[in-house]
């Protein structure tokens, strides 16, 4: 699974970063880091980060299943 | 909204009539909001120079991400006064809007707000000392009136220890008081504010909010006029106290009213913080603020044209089915929360982490202190409520521990 976060879309709610930790980190203004990259998720985040994505208010992070 | 709903106490018809000011969305604030979410996308207000109202989740989120063909420009409220004192950068678009925020955003970041934990926990841990042992209290005068201000000025805005007692009390008067005394309060808070910048100014920089307030940003290449930087301390300050009163009002109220929930976050006090998400959705401070539309644009097949005003419900847009499952009910345990409490755009709450601490530390403290609480038998909360809603008092009772 990868993740991305659309850096024009993410205002910094920090949704997924306190759900999925270990995916989503968080830059010095409060917005996800990284942006506009896709991420690889290890199997053991892939449901944190699915609820992290959800939660997004912004509808910012693509999910890709693989 | 052809369909006329049957409103159990208004004669008014709140989807082609609404009134955000009207008693009956203060007091059926959730039947009302559920009934727009489910029957009235766009509702329609004949109210002042008449304004739309967006409901539905995905649509308060297109407007609210569209700055450019949504604008802040003219204010956050509806129907403004003759003379208003906009307060930034809530009441700008971006460029400037978003030139501020880059210098704002890292005191609000979380890294920064994480700092705040252990001087918000010792001033929650004061107040609770204050009537722990009563039995009995007024949780919104006693507690969460307090709470953000003793927390604020101390941390992120940090204003002299000698100033506070009058600041705390004009702001008060301004927030909670007697209607006719709100103006001159406020008044008094603004004439503060810029003396105290003005103060600060001639001080050695101190490296906090303050000084980045006081530099200013670019606007249109010139520096920001001296009255943006005022304006920009009054919404970092008013922008924080009344809405998380009535936030953690909010939670305090759902868990003396919910015994079961109360007690499970004592054995589960992990899912503190998706209390914390679900008290923001369910007790939500800022209802809808405004927008002026730029361009003719329809929204749910509402033909609405440049000129038009329109409050984003940010509150119906948190109970949206279509967004969040069973969106009355008030569960700690959902994975599916998307809720537009701390605003969805440009505009996102600059306080929302801070916001989110000081209600953590409030739940905790006050069940750690006090495990076992019931409203006040024969009374119910009073709210204050319009664009934003503030919760009027709480009186909550308990059998002291010996
Ligand atoms: C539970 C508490 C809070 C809630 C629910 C809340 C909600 C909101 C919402 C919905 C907006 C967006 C308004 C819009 O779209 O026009 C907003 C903006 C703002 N909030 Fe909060 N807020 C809270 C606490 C705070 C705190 C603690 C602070 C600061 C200490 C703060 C400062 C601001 C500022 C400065 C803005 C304007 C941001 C901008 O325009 O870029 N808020 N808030
Ligand atoms: S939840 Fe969404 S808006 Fe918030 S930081 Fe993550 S990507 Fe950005």
């Amino acid at each position: 699974m990868k993740v991305k976060v659309d850096g024009a879309l993410c205002t910094g709610h920090g949704r997924c970063y306190s759900l999925a930790p270990e995916v989503f980190d968080v830059d010095d203004e409060g917005y996800s880091e990284p942006r506009d990259t896709m991420i690889d998720v290890p199997e053991e985040h892939e449901e944190a980060t699915r609820h992290g994505a959800r939660a997004c208010p912004e509808g910012a992070i693509s999910v890709v299943e693989s | 909204m052809t369909e006329t709903p049957a409103r159990p106490t208004t004669g008014r018809d709140m989807h082609t009539d609404f009134d955000i000011e009207d008693v009956s969305l203060a007091e059926n604030f959730e039947e009302v909001l559920d009934d727009l979410v489910a029957r009235c996308p766009v509702a329609h207000s004949t109210v002042g120079k008449g304004y739309y109202v967006v409901n539905k989740h995905a649509d308060v989120r297109r407007v609210g991400q569209d700055w450019r063909t949504f604008s802040s420009a003219d204010g956050w409220l509806l129907n403004p006064p003759e003379v208003t004192i906009p307060i930034l950068p809530e009441d700008l678009d971006p460029p400037y809007h978003d030139t501020w925020r880059r210098v704002l955003n890292p005191f609000f970041a979380p890294g920064n707000v994480s700092k705040v934990e252990d001087l918000a926990r010792t001033y929650a841990r004061q107040l609770l000392d204050g009537f722990a042992d009563k039995g009995e209290c007024e949780f919104v005068a006693d507690f969460a009136s307090q709470l953000p201000g003793l927390i604020l000025f101390n941390s992120i805005v940090p204003i002299p220890d000698e100033d506070l007692p009058q600041l705390f009390n004009d702001i008060d008067t301004y927030s909670f008081g007697p209607l006719d005394d709100r103006i001159p309060a406020f008044g008094r808070v603004y004439e503060y504010l810029n003396d105290f910048l003005k103060a600060r100014a001639e001080q050695e920089p101190k490296g906090d909010v303050i000084d980045v307030i006081n530099a200013g940003v670019d606007k249109d290449g010139e520096p920001s006029p001296w009255e943006d930087k005022v304006h920009t301390l009054l919404d970092v300050i008013f922008g924080g106290l009344a809405t998380t009163t009535h936030a953690m009002a909010g939670a305090i109220y759902h868990l003396a009213t919910h015994p079961e929930i109360r007690r499970d976050l004592a054995a589960h006090p992990e899912l503190v913080p998706n209390a914390v998400e679900e008290t923001a959705r369910l007790y939500p401070p800022v209802v809808a603020p405004a927008r002026t539309v730029k361009a003719d644009v329809e929204i749910a097949g509402v033909q609405l044209k440049a000129g038009d005003r329109l409050a984003l419900n940010y509150a119906a847009a948190s109970r949206d089915p279509d967004a969040c499952a069973n969106p009355g009910e008030f569960d700690i345990r959902r994975t599916d929360v998307v809720q537009s409490a701390f605003g969805v755009g440009v505009h996102r709450c600059l306080g929302a982490h801070l916001a989110r601490l000081e209600l953590r530390v409030t739940i905790e403290e006050f069940l750690a202190r006090i495990p076992e609480f019931e409203l006040e038998p024969g009374t119910t909360p009073s709210y204050e409520s319009a664009q934003l809603r503030t919760m009027k008092n709480l009186h909550l009772r308990w059998t002291p521990s010996a």
